[in-house]
């Protein structure tokens, strides 16, 4: 393992302070519970927290900011915050207006996110609701099973859920638009390398020169299939494929793209892919009204790329465009 | 030993805490083949923090010295494992409200509350291929023991061999809670890692015993 680090069990909590102190202007760190919020909480909207495991940087410290998040909770590499450092960012921005809880849809993160609204409800009277994003289309949905995995159309949740809670929305309409976000985005990924947890120090699997990881989430979990490396066309069309199904999207849709770099991708490779999927997705008649490429939803270093698709209606699109002022997203 | 005391439980839940921190790197292996293999980091990470706070804990009763520690584990333990094994704790210590000791069934029954409360917050059942496939098993195994009238030693024993047995089985199922569970049948033949976990603590701490 090569990275520039101190000591792995440091590492979250250097990164938030690091990131407080460049961007002092936009949000502050409170290192007890490990809370990356916004300089100046608003009492007049509803609260927006999220977070989860650190490792998906910029998510989600880099999506507090005006439009966006009030508060992200930042749990270790990987690994769900606590139900005690949930209910403390609740107790910290409750607003006149309720809190909405956006949750990766994961147990770990399910179980303390719920365990916390549930705290803060019964103790202390504050109005909280949650949604559980589920974009992953990878992962086959079953009664039997947990459900799918939230990934990159987390940050297309918060994006919109944000513009409609700073437009002054109730908490049951910005819940609402959340779940209709949710209900129309789908994503899929795919790994070239691995990544290395800095704890574990090793990669978390292993991936011959030839191979790729398809239908990988964001913790270096392995994907649902080992596949031979292919073109970048033949990927997208691959990714293309499953993710217009899976909805499905029809020609005449409007949709925005979120192409998204796992953390060890350089952008010229994230910019072929989104050459590749934009013919594909003129050919299947789909008008891309917003492109977004970067990292966004990163595991840490691993090597790969996944592509959001959120179709889209005038509700929506007027949502996506409102101003947003984070480290990570600005327009 | 016929009885568990407060002094017992707080024995066996100190070298708990040193089976699992000492067992960091491997519970992470376990992890890694069909999770995200931090379970081992999770799970080792409440404990330590219990065990710099072993003063601090409350020594008035099995329930409060329960309660104390699994606040800590709740608090202190990274993802998933927080509210499962926190939750754990909280339960048990319920169930041992205003007991002084505990005899074997009554052990079956703090294990049993344990399990309830693992239950409410995560939703997984027996078969999930989760670390409940070890405890229902081993506390299932205590009730026996318990209408059997055989000692607390010998129960304990018993109870590890099933918890043991309970997680090897757990390499013929499919994970349907937890990252595992994404990989679908690519976690078969692979023990679940909480599971195992669960027969590696019980097995030490019953060879503890004898000695």
């Amino acid at each position: 393992m090569k990275k520039i680090i101190n000591k792995p069990e440091d590492l979250v909590i250097e990164m938030c302070q690091g990131m407080a102190a460049a961007h002092p202007d936009k949000i502050a760190f409170k290192s007890k519970y490990k809370l990356i919020t916004r300089k100046t909480l608003n009492k007049n909207k509803v609260t927006l927290i999220s977070g989860g495991g650190s490792g998906h940087e910029p998510a989600h410290g880099g999506l507090v900011g005006e439009g966006m998040l009030d508060v992200a909770v930042c749990g270790d590499v990987f690994a769900s915050p606590s139900t005690i450092q949930v209910y403390n960012a609740i107790l910290d921005s409750e607003s006149d207006k309720g809190t909405l809880l956006i949750v990766k849809n994961y147990s770990g993160d399910c179980m303390n996110f719920d365990a916390a609204s549930e705290m803060a409800e019964e103790d202390d009277d504050i109005m909280v609701e949650k949604v559980y994003v589920n974009d992953d289309i990878a992962v086959k949905d079953s009664l039997y099973t947990v459900g799918r995995r939230g990934v990159a159309g987390t940050v297309l949740v918060h994006k919109i859920a944000g513009a409609a809670a700073e437009r002054g929305d109730s908490l049951q309409d910005v819940k609402a638009v959340a779940e209709k976000v949710i209900a129309n985005v789908r994503s899929i990924g795919f790994a070239l390398t691995s990544c290395t947890v800095p704890a574990k120090g090793t990669p978390t699997f292993e991936l011959g020169d030839d191979e790729i990881e398809f239908g990988v989430g964001i913790h270096g979990e392995p994907g649902i299939a080992r596949e031979s490396i292919k073109s970048a066309d033949t990927l997208a069309q691959e990714m293309v494929d499953k993710l217009l199904k899976d909805l499905p999207f029809h020609g005449g849709d409007e949709v925005a793209l979120m192409v998204n770099g796992l953390g060890g991708t350089p952008l010229q490779e994230l910019y072929v892919l989104n050459n590749a999927v934009y013919k594909l997705l003129e050919k299947a008649n789909i008008k891309v009204y917003k492109t977004f490429v970067g990292n966004y939803m990163t595991a840490i270093d691993m090597a790969g790329a996944s592509l959001t698709l959120l179709k889209l209606d005038d509700a929506l699109k007027e949502l996506l465009d409102a101003p947003v002022d984070t480290i990570a997203l600005k327009q | 030993m016929e009885k568990a005391t407060l002094k017992s439980v707080m024995t066996v839940v100190d070298q708990m805490a040193d089976i699992i921190i000492k067992n960091e790197v491997p519970f992470c292996e376990l992890d890694s083949v069909a999770g995200d293999g931090d379970f081992g980091m999770s799970v080792a990470k409440g404990f330590k923090v219990l065990k710099e706070n072993w003063e601090e804990l409350s020594k008035e009763s099995i329930a409060q010295f329960l309660k104390d520690s699994g606040m800590i584990i709740t608090e202190h333990c990274g993802g998933a494992s927080g509210p499962i094994w926190g939750s754990a704790f909280r339960g048990a210590a319920k169930y041992a409200k205003g007991k002084e000791d505990l005899n074997v069934s009554e052990v079956a029954e703090l294990f049993q509350s344990g399990i309830d409360a693992i239950q409410k917050r995560g939703g997984a059942k027996l078969g999930d291929k989760t670390l409940l496939d070890a405890i229902i098993p081993a506390t299932e195994s205590l009730k026996e023991s318990a209408a059997s009238n055989i000692s607390m030693k010998d129960a304990m024993k018993k109870a590890a061999q099933s918890a043991v047995d309970g997680a090897e089985k757990t390499k013929d199922m499919v994970a349907r809670k937890g990252r595992a569970s994404y990989v679908g049948e690519r976690s078969l033949s692979h023990p679940d890692a909480g599971a195992t976990a669960i027969g590696i603590i019980f097995t030490e701490i019953v060879e503890n015993m004898s000695n």
